[in-house]
């Protein structure tokens, strides 16, 4: 890495934002290069006097306890909308408006609503998608092995909020959570892991038109529809694999 | 789980850095308090929308909203001067010489004097990196900027502190080959 790549990436890998080979030529540079390896020395001394020299203002006694009262008198009063005033608050408006009302209304709805097209349509998608998904290293948007976190990451981000259950004690770690589009409609994809494999869970609301078990290119597809959900699951592990899986999901799911 | 059990599991937590990052904006301890409840009622509005993994994050974005509208309502020139472009051209003039300009101030007045009088938007920015150690993503979805302005606005508002003579002569005792 030459002088000129290597400068603009100093301070970044200072604040440790840099990540995989970038890492490596940067360090490699900062053994040779006298000039970055002092601007990188610059911005450590600068974090170390920072950090003895400039007060972080611990909040005054008694504030945690005010806040909570002050919290606790204030009605519960959800944001339905965002606020028209403020572009900034977008993200944060769009998510109480998904998280909310949105989610109730489609629940109910979801399934007079939302209908996958034709079944074979839908099962080439899912393979093309779970492929897809492999090869670009896309799996997961939301990585957690917390349902807590993956559920809520998704329903804000859909009209429906898809059940999410983790089955690490059976051999299938939730791994996380994406967004994917079959049938021209965005649908939830449940991400587990078994030993080297990994199975993508497509789970909308119920819908008609169920696609049997099969095998497309090598992948095997499961289906099945239960608790007024429509599940798909994709997988290279073996269809034996995928079913008792599915069982174990759908047990679990079925539990209060 | 109700929004006001929610918002004392997730948000309370975060209260300390809510209050330093309130404190370090507005530069006053009544008027950070202040800020600092605003933020927890407007958290509890919004608090349905929140995920768990970013509490902080998420709380820290509405206190600094709340630190901007307050700002508006009691001191709106210090905000117009932070303005885009305006607050671009002011800094660009003070980077010009920014050693001569640190000189004047490092004389006189310590490291925290010198944080206090950056900008506002590099002082958040730098508040954000360096007290409350957040990732650049991070910190580029507080402030509602792209990452490369992150780090643009770091690295001057770490310019504007590395000025001063009394910096440098630290920088200088650190052997440069080390990483």
């Amino acid at each position: 890495m030459k002088c000129n790549q290597a400068e603009p990436l100093v301070a970044a890998y200072a604040d440790g934002e840099v990540g995989g080979l970038s890492r490596h030529s940067v360090e490699k540079h900062l053994r040779t290069c006298a000039r970055c390896a002092a601007k990188h020395a610059e911005v450590l001394a600068l974090r170390a006097r920072l950090r003895a020299e400039v007060p972080y203002f611990a909040a005054p006694p008694g504030l945690g306890e005010r806040m909570r009262e002050i919290v606790r008198n204030t009605p519960p009063t959800r944001a339905t909308t965002p606020r028209p005033s403020r572009l900034r608050w977008q993200w944060l408006g769009g998510g109480a408006l998904a998280g909310s009302a949105a989610t109730v209304v489609a629940f109910v709805m979801g399934t007079a609503v939302l209908g996958w097209r034709a079944g074979e349509d839908v099962v080439a998608q899912a393979v093309a998608t779970h492929t897809r998904a492999t090869l670009d290293h896309r799996l997961i948007d939301v990585a957690s092995s917390d349902r807590h976190t993956v559920k809520p990451w998704l329903s804000e981000r859909l009209d429906y909020s898809p059940p999410v259950r983790d089955l690490v004690g059976e051999g299938f770690p939730l791994l996380g959570g994406r967004l994917d589009t079959l049938g021209r409609q965005t649908v939830a994809t449940l991400v587990y892991g078994y030993r080297k494999h990994t199975i993508d869970v497509f789970v909308r609301p119920d819908a008609s038109a169920a696609p049997p078990l099969r095998e497309l290119r090598g992948f095997n597809v499961v289906h099945a529809r239960e608790g007024g959900w429509d599940w798909l699951v994709v997988s290279d592990a073996s269809p034996d694999v995928l079913n008792d899986f599915l069982q174990k999901l759908l047990r679990e799911t079925a539990k209060p | 789980m109700s929004d006001h059990a929610r918002f004392e599991q997730l948000v309370l937590p975060h209260l300390g850095a809510a209050y330093n990052l309130a404190r370090w904006l507005a530069r006053d301890a009544t008027d950070a308090e202040d800020i600092v409840q605003d933020a927890c009622i407007r958290a509890l509005k919004y608090i349905a929308s929140m995920n768990r993994g970013d509490a902080k994050a998420w709380f820290l974005t509405i206190v600094r909203h709340a630190f901007y509208d307050w700002c508006e309502r009691n001191r709106p020139a210090e905000i117009a001067r932070d303005d885009g472009s305006a607050l671009e051209a002011a800094v660009d003039h003070a980077a010009v010489d920014p050693e001569q300009a640190a000189v004047r101030r490092a004389e006189s007045k310590v490291l925290a004097d010198a944080v206090a009088e950056l900008p506002l938007a590099f002082r958040e920015v730098l508040i954000l990196r360096e007290m409350e150690e957040l990732s650049y993503k991070e910190i580029a979805r507080i402030v509602d900027i792209p990452i490369g302005t992150v780090m643009s606005r770091l690295a001057r508002a770490r310019a504007l502190l590395q000025g001063s003579p009394r910096l440098r002569a630290i920088a200088e005792r650190t052997p440069g080959g080390e990483r």
